[in-house]
Formats: C-alpha cells, sequence, structure tokens
C-alpha cells in the first residue's frame, strides 16, 4: 500500500513537475527554412523539455477562470476552443493527463506562459531548437530526421499520446516532432498566402522588404509543412493537432 | 483568362469576322455572353463518389449552387496489400464529383476536418479568378471557407489542392473534376462515368506491403511506382469494374490529376465516336487514343457494340500492365458474360506474357454470396478462375511452357509447400525456382483476386492433372494472408 | 464580403442568444402588473386582476434593447485588449478610450520606403470622400510594426510630415508582445527582415463604436468605395 502511495505521489511529482522542467539552449545562428536570407542569431534562452500538458492547462483554467471554456471571449478563442472538455474544469475522459493539451489558442498559449513568467517562442527560436535530432544540433540534412517528421503527418491522432513519447533531441527537448503542432509568438509573421504558387514573385508594390520573403531550401518539404499550417492560422484559431510550449 | 488572352483572342477573332461570320466571335467569347445570365432559386449540389457522376441537369434554369466539400486526410487502399495516407476532397481519390451549369453562381464552402493534420486549399480550374479559389479557400484543420463564382465558360474541369508543397498534395489524392454543363445540357446517353488518372510515388517497389509514405525525390524524378485509376490499381476491376450493356451509349468524364504524366487514354476495343478535346469545346470523333495533360481532362462518348470486358488503359502500356492504370468496362448481355470473360485478353496479351502483368478478370459472375461450399464447388468455381486468370501461361492441362513458365501439372514444387503456392497466388514470384527439374527464372504477377477465389482456384489446381489432392480451406489462405 | 456577413452572423448570434437569456429569465422569474399602474410600481407572481381597478394584470416585459448602454463592450470587441498605448503626444491610453468613435485603423512604420506611404495616401483618400460633419465621429489610427524605432517623437514627426498631426489622427506606439497581439485581432501579418526594414500585410480595418470590426480593405490603391461608405454608415 505504502509502495503504491509512493509511486502514485512520484507520478505526482512528476506531473505537476512537467511544466516547470526546463531546458538550457545556447546561443547559435542558423538560416531557417523562411523569411531570412541570411543566418538569424539566438541568443541563449531556456524551453520546456515538454508540451503543455491538459492537467499542466486544467491547473491553469481553476487559477485563470477567465480562460475556461465558458467564460473565455470570442476575440481570444472561437468556438472550438477546449472543445472537447466536456465542462469548464473537466477534461474529456478519454485524454490522458500527461498528453499535450490541444484546441488551444493563440491568445490562450501567450497568456498562460506569461501566468508562468515565461512566453511563447519564436518562430526562429522555435525551428533552432527542432532542427536537432538525438545527436546533432542541426539534422536537417539527415534522411532519418525528415523520414521521422513526414511518417508523423502519415499518423493519424497523434495528439492522444503522452508526452515524452517521441526522442529526446540534443538540447533534450521531447516532442517538437511527431506529436502536435505548436504555436509560436509571431506565427502571423509568415507571408506566404493562401495561394502558395504565387508566392515567387511578389511585387514591392505589395509588401515592403519582398525580396527577402522566400523559402530557403524548397527541398525541405517536412519543414515547409509546418510553416503552411502556421500560415493558415488565425490567432483565436484552435486545432486539435496545435498545442504549445513555453520558452523564457 | 488574362487580359493579354483576352487580347489575343480579339485580334484573332477580329480576323475571323473579316474572312468568315459573326459566328466565331461568339464562341471566342462564351464568357461575354454567360455572366449576364441571371440566376434564380438555390439547390444544393450533388456530389458523387467516383466511378459515379451527379444526374445531368438537363433543362434547368441556372441557379444558386450550394457545394460542400469536406478535406478528409485518410488511409486507404493504394493496392492490395499496400495502404496509402491519402489526402482526399470529400473522403475519395479523386474528389467528389461536381456537376453545375453555365451560368450557375456556385457557392463552395471548402471544410478541412479537425482531424486532418494539415491546412489545404482548392483552384477550380472552372474559376476565373485569382488562383482559381486557392487564396479564398485557405483552411486550417477544424475551420472552413466559402467563397462564390460564377460558370462562365462550359465544360470539364479539374480541381485540387494548391497548398504548399502543390505536388505533394496533388500526388497524395487532391484532385477531382467539376463539370460546367452548357445550356440545356449535353446530349443524353444511357451510362456516364467518372474516372480520373493519377501517380503515386512511393520510396520501395511496387507491391511493397504495409503502409508506404510519399516519396518527394521519386516526385520530382517524375519516377511513380504506381499510375492508378481512381486512386487504387483496384479501383475499376472486379466487382468493381463499371458496366454497360451492348447497345448502349456510354460517356466517360475522363480527368487526369497528374502531378506529372500525361495520359495517354485508350479503351481496348472501342473507338471514341466523340471526344470533347482537353474537356473544352472541340468535338474530335473516331479517336482511339486521346491525350489527357496533367490538370487536363477530356470526355468521351462512345457506343458499346458486343458484350465483353473492355479494357480501360494509360496505353503507355508498361503503366498499365506493370504500374496499375488498368480498368474493365465489362459489356453485358447477361448470358454471355462468361464466354467473353477474360479470353479476349488472352488472345491480346499473351505475346507479351513475362512482364509484371497483372490480368484483370472479371468476378461478379462469381457468386461469393455462397458461404459453405462443397469441395466440389470450389473446384468448379476454380476451373473458371484458372481459366480466366492462369491457363493464358499455365495452360489448360497445367502443363506450362517449358523454360517460360513452369508446369502445375505434377508439380514437385507445387506439392511440397501449400502456403508457398497461396503466397504465389496471393503476391507473385519472382526468381530462379527449379520445378520438376527444370530451371525457371521468370516474373508472376501478383494476382488480383479475392481469398475465396485464391482457394478455389488452388483447390482446382491440387485436385486436378495428378496432384496430391490438398483440400485448401479460407483459413490457410488467411494465415497466410496475415503472415505477410 | 464574407468576412462581414461572418461578422453579421456572428454579431447576430450574441444579439440572438442575449435574447434567448432574457427570455429565459422572464418565465423564472415571471412577474405581472397592472396596465393602469393603480400600485405604481407593484408586481404580482400570479397571473389575475388588479385589487383596485380590477384590471387583467399583464406579463412585465422589459422592452430595453441590449446594446443601447454604450459601456457594454461584446466579446468580440477590440476594447478588450488591456494593452498600453502611447500617443504621437505621449499620452499614454488604452484603445478603450477610443470607444464612441468610429475607428479607421492601419499598421505601418515610418521609416518604410515601399507600401506604408501609399497605405497613409489610402488612408487620406479614404478621409477625403467622408462627408465634414461625420469627421467628428472618427478617429483614424496608424499602429507603428516598429515600435523599438517609433518612438512618441519620430511619430510626432511622421503626423506632422503627412499633415496629420490633429485630434482625430492618433499614432501609437506600443510593446513588442502588444503589437504582436493587436495586429492578430487585425489579422495583419508582418516580419522584420532587417533592423529597419519590414514586411506587413496591407488591411485597413474598420471598426464601430464598440469596436467591433466591421469591415476590411486589403491590398494598396484598391477602389475604396465599400469601405467608405461603411465608414459614413457606421459613423452616423
Amino acid at each position: 500500500m505504502g509502495k503504491i502511495f509512493f509511486i502514485f505521489s512520484l507520478l505526482m511529482f512528476y506531473l505537476s513537475n512537467a511544466q516547470s522542467q526546463m531546458e538550457t539552449i545556447k546561443k547559435g545562428s542558423f538560416i531557417p527554412l523562411y523569411g531570412a536570407v541570411e543566418a538569424v542569431k539566438i541568443n541563449t534562452f531556456e524551453m520546456d523539455v515538454y508540451p503543455v500538458t491538459n492537467a499542466d492547462y486544467l491547473e491553469f483554467v481553476k487559477k485563470y477562470p477567465k480562460w475556461q471554456k465558458s467564460v473565455v471571449i470570442k476575440l481570444f478563442a472561437d468556438k472550438n476552443y477546449l472543445n472537447e472538455w466536456v465542462s469548464d474544469t473537466i477534461y474529456n475522459v478519454s485524454f490522458k493527463p500527461n498528453s499535450p493539451v490541444t484546441n488551444i489558442s493563440w491568445y490562450a498559449a501567450k497568456a498562460y506562459c506569461e501566468c508562468q513568467n515565461k512566453r511563447l517562442p519564436t518562430i526562429d527560436e522555435w525551428e533552432y531548437v527542432a532542427m536537432a535530432n538525438e545527436s546533432q544540433i542541426d539534422a536537417r540534412k539527415v534522411k532519418s530526421y525528415n523520414d521521422y517528421i513526414l511518417s508523423w503527418y502519415e499518423k493519424p491522432k497523434t495528439n492522444v499520446n503522452e508526452i515524452g513519447s517521441t526522442y529526446k533531441n540534443y538540447w533534450g527537448i521531447y516532442d517538437l516532432h511527431g506529436l502536435v503542432w505548436e504555436w509560436t509568438a509571431d506565427f502571423n509573421s509568415i507571408m506566404l498566402g493562401g495561394e502558395s504558387r504565387g508566392d515567387g514573385g511578389q511585387d514591392s508594390n505589395l509588401f515592403c522588404g519582398s525580396a527577402s520573403i522566400g523559402a530557403s531550401d524548397l527541398m525541405n518539404y517536412a519543414a515547409f509543412m509546418r510553416y503552411a499550417m502556421r500560415n493558415s492560422l488565425k490567432a483565436n484559431n484552435t486545432s486539435k493537432n496545435l498545442g504549445f510550449r513555453c520558452v523564457k | 483568362m488574362s487580359n493579354f488572352l483576352k487580347l489575343v483572342l480579339l485580334i484573332i477573332s477580329f480576323f475571323f469576322i473579316n474572312c468568315k461570320n459573326g459566328k466565331s466571335e461568339k464562341e471566342n467569347f462564351a464568357q461575354n455572353n454567360t455572366r449576364d445570365i441571371v440566376i434564380s432559386g438555390t439547390m444544393d449540389a450533388e456530389l458523387t463518389s467516383p466511378p459515379f457522376v451527379p444526374a445531368p441537369v438537363g433543362n434547368r434554369t441556372a441557379k444558386k449552387l450550394i457545394v460542400n466539400l469536406e478535406i478528409i486526410e485518410k488511409e486507404g487502399v493504394l493496392s492490395s496489400g499496400v495502404s496509402y495516407m491519402y489526402w482526399t476532397f470529400g473522403g475519395t481519390v479523386p474528389g467528389s464529383f461536381i456537376r453545375a451549369r453555365i451560368g450557375d453562381e456556385i457557392h463552395f464552402t471548402l471544410s478541412n476536418h479537425p482531424d486532418n493534420k494539415l491546412p489545404h486549399n482548392i483552384d477550380l480550374h472552372a474559376v476565373n479568378g485569382p488562383g482559381g479559389g486557392a487564396e479564398s479557400s485557405f483552411v486550417a484543420p477544424g475551420y472552413e471557407k466559402l467563397f462564390s463564382f460564377k460558370a462562365l465558360n462550359p465544360g470539364l474541369f479539374v480541381y485540387h489542392c494548391a497548398t504548399a508543397p502543390v505536388g505533394m498534395h496533388i500526388a497524395n489524392g487532391m484532385y477531382g473534376l467539376i463539370l460546367i454543363e452548357p445550356e440545356g445540357g449535353l446530349p443524353k446517353v444511357d451510362k456516364e462515368y467518372y474516372i480520373m488518372q493519377g501517380e503515386f510515388y512511393t520510396p520501395g517497389e511496387i507491391g511493397d506491403r504495409g503502409l508506404q509514405p510519399f516519396d518527394m525525390k521519386r516526385a520530382i524524378k517524375e519516377d511513380p511506382n504506381y499510375v492508378v485509376f481512381n486512386g487504387s490499381t483496384d479501383a475499376l476491376l472486379g466487382d468493381k469494374a463499371i458496366t454497360a450493356k451492348s447497345g448502349e451509349t456510354v460517356r466517360l468524364f475522363v480527368g487526369n490529376g497528374g502531378p506529372n504524366l500525361t495520359s495517354s487514354f485508350h479503351v481496348i476495343g472501342e473507338i471514341f465516336d466523340n471526344v470533347n478535346i482537353e474537356g473544352g469545346s472541340t468535338m474530335n470523333h473516331n479517336v482511339q487514343t486521346t491525350s489527357i495533360p496533367s490538370g487536363g481532362a477530356a470526355i468521351v462518348e462512345f457506343k458499346v457494340d458486343v458484350p465483353g470486358n473492355l479494357v480501360i488503359v494509360d496505353h503507355a502500356i508498361f503503366r498499365a500492365f506493370n504500374k496499375g492504370a488498368l480498368g474493365i468496362l465489362k459489356v453485358g448481355g447477361e448470358e454471355d458474360k462468361r464466354i467473353y470473360s477474360g479470353v479476349r485478353q488472352e488472345g491480346i496479351y499473351h505475346p507479351e506474357g513475362g512482364t509484371i502483368q497483372e490480368i484483370p478478370i472479371s468476378k461478379s459472375e462469381i457468386i461469393e454470396t455462397v458461404v459453405k461450399k462443397t469441395l466440389a464447388e470450389k473446384i468448379e468455381h476454380g476451373k473458371i478462375i484458372y481459366n480466366s486468370t492462369c491457363l493464358a501461361c499455365h495452360q489448360g492441362e497445367g502443363q506450362g511452357i517449358k523454360g517460360v513458365f513452369p508446369p502445375l501439372a505434377k508439380s514437385d514444387y507445387l506439392n511440397a509447400n501449400v502456403s508457398r503456392a497461396i503466397d504465389i497466388v496471393l503476391h507473385g514470384k519472382s526468381g530462379e525456382i527449379k520445378v520438376n527439374g527444370e530451371k525457371y527464372n521468370n516474373i508472376m504477377p501478383k494476382q488480383t483476386l479475392t481469398d475465396n477465389e485464391v482457394m478455389d482456384v488452388l483447390n482446382y489446381v491440387y485436385n486436378s492433372w495428378g496432384n496430391n489432392k490438398t483440400e485448401i480451406t479460407s483459413e490457410m489462405v488467411a494465415k497466410v494472408k496475415a503472415s505477410m | 464580403m464574407i468576412k462581414s456577413k461572418f461578422f453579421i452572423i456572428i454579431i447576430s448570434f450574441l444579439l440572438l442568444s442575449a435574447c434567448h437569456n432574457k427570455k429565459e429569465q422572464a418565465t423564472t422569474l415571471a412577474s405581472y402588473e397592472c396596465p393602469m399602474h393603480c400600485e405604481g410600481d407593484q408586481t404580482y407572481e400570479e397571473p389575475g386582476s388588479c385589487p383596485v381597478c380590477k384590471m387583467d394584470l399583464v406579463l412585465v416585459t422589459d422592452d430595453k434593447p441590449i446594446l443601447e448602454t454604450s459601456n457594454e463592450i461584446s466579446e468580440t470587441s477590440i476594447f478588450n485588449l488591456t494593452s498600453d498605448w502611447k500617443t504621437q503626444n505621449n499620452k499614454s491610453i488604452k484603445l478603450k478610450e477610443l470607444q464612441g468613435k468610429t475607428l479607421v485603423m492601419v499598421m505601418i512604420y515610418t521609416s518604410c520606403q515601399a507600401a506604408c506611404p501609399r497605405l497613409v495616401a489610402d488612408m487620406r483618400n479614404i478621409e477625403k470622400q467622408i462627408p465634414v460633419d461625420r469627421l467628428d465621429n472618427i478617429a483614424f489610427v496608424f499602429v507603428s510594426i516598429d515600435p523599438e524605432t517609433d518612438t512618441p517623437q519620430k511619430l510626432k514627426a511622421f503626423a506632422k510630415e503627412n499633415r496629420m498631426d490633429d485630434n482625430s489622427h492618433i499614432f501609437l506606439q506600443g510593446s513588442l508582445a502588444d503589437v504582436r497581439e493587436f495586429s492578430n485581432v487585425l489579422s495583419v501579418k508582418y516580419k522584420q527582415i532587417s533592423p529597419l526594414d519590414f514586411s506587413h500585410s496591407n488591411i485597413i480595418s474598420v471598426f464601430d463604436k464598440n469596436g467591433e470590426l466591421v469591415k476590411q480593405q486589403e491590398g494598396l490603391g484598391v477602389d475604396n468605395k465599400a469601405i467608405v461608405s461603411e465608414i459614413i454608415q457606421t459613423s452616423k
């Protein structure tokens, strides 16, 4: 009995601590797929090891009722927000506590991070960490790395998997690929437009600095789809396959 | 249509007017007359899954036409034992067929299922406007977008997803056809069907089992391992063959989703009486093979004259027999069915034997509803299957052709291992084997047979020509299938 | 067009659901009054007749329109944003202080060479077509995409340069995070390309006096008839 209690409390400790586990990402530079021709500098920051879970988020809405499903205002989250939750403070029975929380709007994700004294990562920060595989900082040319991402597109319902179920990358971060999409602070900085084929020739009439807009490596279509996904979203949108994590 | 194109047409038509009459101007500017067509009333569009098409528009007036199309990413069967994660418009490849008439104001809602991983959009070639609707329909999973357009040009048009990477979205099955009928509708025919060709690119070989991913490198090299009609090697074979009766007129709405290859569309044993070239307004007659570009379409019409199986192919013929671009139009005459089944193909294609050919047979005459068959019944059915599927190579008495096709009569190889025999019928066989002391090194294609048919045909073989009379059960077949 | 329809649907949905709540209240807390008000505001829980004049009692109805109280904002109003901004006059404000005016909003940055001058020109063209007596009800708001460069002083200079330094033209500087949030409310996309250069979408948005989005115009130098008539309509 005592043993079970011990394991249980260990589990609870693990669960309640999942949100606070962070790893340091050392500064560096890289050329992202999209949005820059020259290398982008990334300053040292800390990133959550796991995406925010159902249990984490439940705690949050209990503490900040304005983000509860029935209370949240429409400007900040559309009707799909937490749409599989049974009530304001009970998530669906089929959900696991340590599965990533999804159907979260950008405003909600932002508020969550701010309430932990953290923030959402920028696209460049997120991509910088996510280009690592188990052993390399930049694995974007490694076949197995790309195959892993691509195979995720073919796996249905990965959002019900638990955090930590994918690989631990070079930085000690889990689940950047293979679980859910994740919000970024500046997701709306992608200007591909819904019509992807015309993006090569934007005239400078329409966009300032249009020359630098474009994808650096069109062959990297695994990453390209991530940008397309971000590009399709509005800040009050939510999606079953879209969660988030924080940085500071 | 771009302004430049309009200008060119204007100049061309000017010349035509000078030397002919005013009619050509009218033809060249179909749009000018059609944009003013007044709509009356609202109706919901009927959408159909391939190979079927919605009811003709007939004489109805132009209306506000409501189209609701749902995008679903789902796993499906690309070929027997091979599955693929399709991205679909309406749950099928090709996507739902949309039928409208000229002047219709089409209110198009594109919804992206919440379970989907990716954003999508739609470019309808029937739209006069930027991106064919792609910009206005770009939609994230769990959302929907509404846009509207007026059908100005009659014809058969392709639609497809245009989200980056565009080629991948199309290669995964995101294409379909929309038909804009002229005033008064198309002439009446007896049967109409919807066929669309497309390629699939997977990393391994054709027939590699299990869920196969998309292979970008191969797609860029334009080197598909599958070229198929209606999203699967089996979509128009067996009991899914399309049908007609002799004497009937048949109209096929044929599209080519690509993403890369041009189709040499051909129906073996028929001549197209009419072809709307490229889906437009020019009609050609007495055509053997019509070229359908990627992102293009054609309407072909013919009268089926005699009963039998007409084989639908891409006449770039390795695609048909080696990559799956094969379908059957089964022409009835009820009691004549069996006579015409398969035999015609044997006569035509036997000289090519030895390549990886999948010889389609029509299966619907073999009644699968009989659950418990006696051995004698199984053997009887097996003989029919043997005659249509195996006989061409293994010959009437199972004697085979020495050095080329191994014998099944008194075969030591066959009698030694039943599971192996089942496996070969299910999945084909290549490489060197030794049968009755003779070496054979050839390729046998996997057969498009149901489990029951495999059981029956092997019962026939094992109980004929001095073989060891092993009785094959459906459990044995299922077991071999499961173990692969 | 689609967008404005969408908003009409949302607004009417809100109205409907609000009405619906009211009705429920009426049935659960039903009360009756004398049509002659013989006993003043006296109400009765059961239907019947007035003890004084014997007339049949009638159901108490509440005719007040829902959105009459102008301080109430709906869930989709931009006044739900609580971020702090600085004007070109270095005055701190919250968006809610703009309530009561029709807002014509655009996001620009002052060092922009390509699109922004044209966006400002588009704003000016729109303004020209608005009847003078309406201008008091309208504020033209320019929000800087580049708050690190565009200080109130810079914005002031920009306003003067463009002859827009008056009460009906407001230039706003916010924090990086608040500008990002604001851009999301406007569905504006932008990205910093180099220290002084941004790419951004060109959208002019019109909000009514309660902060509801009523119209958006995308593109440069496009036909502005629709947006002008919408502004005139909203600023009545």
